[in-house]
């Protein structure tokens, strides 16, 4: 009753590698579909694109998950060991947000005058600004 | 629990490192607490570090790269990131998932011969990534992209700081490149021509790097002394085009120019001056060797001392002229010659001077520590690749390759989330 190796059942043989072989072509678009993203008109809007790019990915991780690393066929401890642990590195990360990623809305003028310069890309007003060699 | 199970499956699991317990008179049963292989508990639990210790790292660069002000994260192209190279170490790494996936399978199905051949495939797959990304390591550590201090040439903006820098970054080439000159000439006698690079460097440090310091400190206007310093790393190592940069380099020459057709003419004059002086106390000093009247002496002498005076102070105002032109020529030089060279003096000349990439080190540092991690994980999987390679891979070692696999799936994983948000964001 209870499966050591619910995969390996003689009769499912033929019909995994089937899964194996769909689940290898749907990777393959799927690393094409987000290599287009990061080309096409949705990286106008950088925020739609990269949401798109990292929805692709954690679609593409399940799969490999699911069918390449078997979870699909096995039972609850599953659960145990994997979102445990996907929580605690989540947590990890988002307690860096307030100070490390909202570093750049709290910066103080010092700090703001050494922090790295963005690019500026517009040419306004240059030509007026050209220097007076004497 | 385990009576249940077929023969075949027990022995599975006798294999997997199950205890056995057949040499007592009572056959003990263990009892797992999950129903898996010992072993493959063992790798889900360090795969569930695994998760953490990746989410955190990965995490943390999404912190890092996304608080960064818009526009200052390095582009693909100002680290030498080549997309489509991630891309096809994406797909060697997926190939290499089926493969280990098709592995198992036949080690499953007791097929010892096409199992060895799979696997032999993954670890063939696994070399190729490795290789390509030693190849993308190597290009980075060319174009001066190290992971952080002491070695990194990278600044996040233009400024003094940065100016000093490159300053005695090519002071201590050129004194190499003389020091190894010297070193030649009197080994060999003749010492081969080194003097095109050194010339180029010479040229850098006058027209470029002496003129920006120049300008920089003369300027009021903090605007000019941002352009400057810009223009200098635009120079060393463009991002790109500038248009900024580039109108104000445009205008700077034409002014340049200008002051040296200028200046050109004041030298002519000046020149004409000291000639015409020091024809005059030629002249005088003939006469006075010819003149026997003592007051008529002393009154050429006074007239003399005059001439000298007069010709020293125009000597002196034509070294001044020369002074003032010799920058404004270098600069001029270092125009015509650098004007055209749009892929940055670093690129050209293979130099190594101090450039400007903004958060280009926080970039390093997470590319070199993910990217690192990364490679160090595919390393560990091909040397258990190379490990499984020796055994005969019949069904009762199935399940030592369905726990090499989930590492090594788990590996590719990881590489999926990295190939985006490190080539394509």
């Amino acid at each position: 009753m209870i499966e050591t190796d619910s995969i390996d059942q003689g009769s499912s043989e033929k019909s995994n590698t089937k899964v194996f072989v769909l689940v290898f072509l749907m990777l393959c678009v799927l690393t094409g579909l987000s290599f287009w993203v990061a080309n096409s008109y949705l990286m106008e809007n950088k925020v739609v694109g990269w949401a798109a790019m990292m929805l692709v990915s954690v679609a593409k991780a399940l799969l490999v998950i699911l069918f390449f690393m078997h979870l699909w066929w096995e039972r609850a401890w599953k659960y145990v060991l994997t979102i445990p642990a996907l929580f605690m590195g989540v947590l990890l990360v988002l307690l860096l947000v307030p100070d490390v990623g909202y570093r750049y809305l709290t910066y103080s003028k010092d700090r703001r005058e050494n922090a790295p310069e963005p690019v500026v890309s517009e040419p306004a007003e240059v030509s007026d600004a050209t220097p007076k060699l004497d | 629990m385990n009576s249940k199970a077929n023969p075949s499956e027990s022995a599975d699991i006798a294999k997997g490192g199950e205890d056995k317990g057949s040499h007592g008179h009572i056959e003990l049963k263990y009892q797992p607490a999950v129903p898996v292989p010992k072993g493959k508990l063992a790798v889900w639990l360090f795969l569930s570090t695994e998760i953490m210790f990746f989410t955190a790292l990965i995490g943390t660069y999404i912190v890092l790269r996304f608080g960064a002000p818009e526009g200052s994260w390095p582009t693909p192209e100002d680290v030498r990131v080549l997309e489509w190279l991630g891309a096809v170490n994406t797909f060697v790494l997926i190939c290499s998932s089926v493969t280990i996936v098709f592995g198992m399978e036949a080690a499953k199905q007791d097929q010892p011969g096409r199992a060895k051949k799979w696997l032999l495939a993954t670890f063939v797959l696994g070399c190729v990534f490795l290789g390509i990304k030693a190849y993308e390591y190597n290009s980075k550590f060319e174009h001066g992209i190290h992971p952080g201090s002491p070695r990194s040439l990278l600044y996040d903006r233009a400024d003094l700081n940065y100016l000093s820098a490159v300053k005695s970054n090519l002071d201590a080439e050129i004194l190499r490149i003389e020091k190894k000159k010297t070193a030649l000439v009197s080994e060999s006698g003749t010492g081969h021509d080194h003097g095109g690079g050194e010339k180029d460097l010479i040229l850098i440090r006058a027209g470029l790097v002496q003129w920006t310091q120049k300008a920089v400190g003369e300027t009021e206007s903090p605007m000019v002394r941002e352009l400057a310093l810009e223009s200098l790393a635009h120079q060393i190592n463009p991002r790109g085009s500038n248009p900024r940069v580039e109108t104000y380099l445009a205008n700077e020459a034409a002014d340049v120019r200008n002051r040296i057709a200028e200046l050109m003419g004041q030298q002519e004059i000046v020149d004409e001056d000291v000639r015409e002086m020091q024809e005059r106390v030629k002249g005088l000093s003939a006469e006075l060797k010819g003149e026997q009247d003592a007051t008529k002496k002393s009154d050429i002498e006074s007239r003399l001392a005059a001439a000298t005076e007069e010709s020293k102070t125009a000597a002196i105002k034509s070294t001044e002229v020369v002074d003032l032109l010799t920058p404004l020529k270098s600069r001029i030089a270092a125009y015509e010659q650098f004007g055209e060279i749009h892929d940055g003096l670093n690129e050209h000349f293979h130099l190594r001077l101090p450039m400007v990439i903004p958060s280009g080190n926080t970039w390093a540092n997470t590319y070199f520590l993910m990217t690192g991690f990364h490679a160090l994980h595919v390393l560990g999987g091909l040397v258990a690749f190379i490990v499984l390679l020796t055994f005969r891979l019949d069904r009762s070692r199935a399940g030592l390759m369905e726990n090499v696999g989930l590492y090594w799936h788990f590996v590719d994983i990881v590489w999926i989330f990295l190939f985006p948000l490190l080539y394509l964001f």
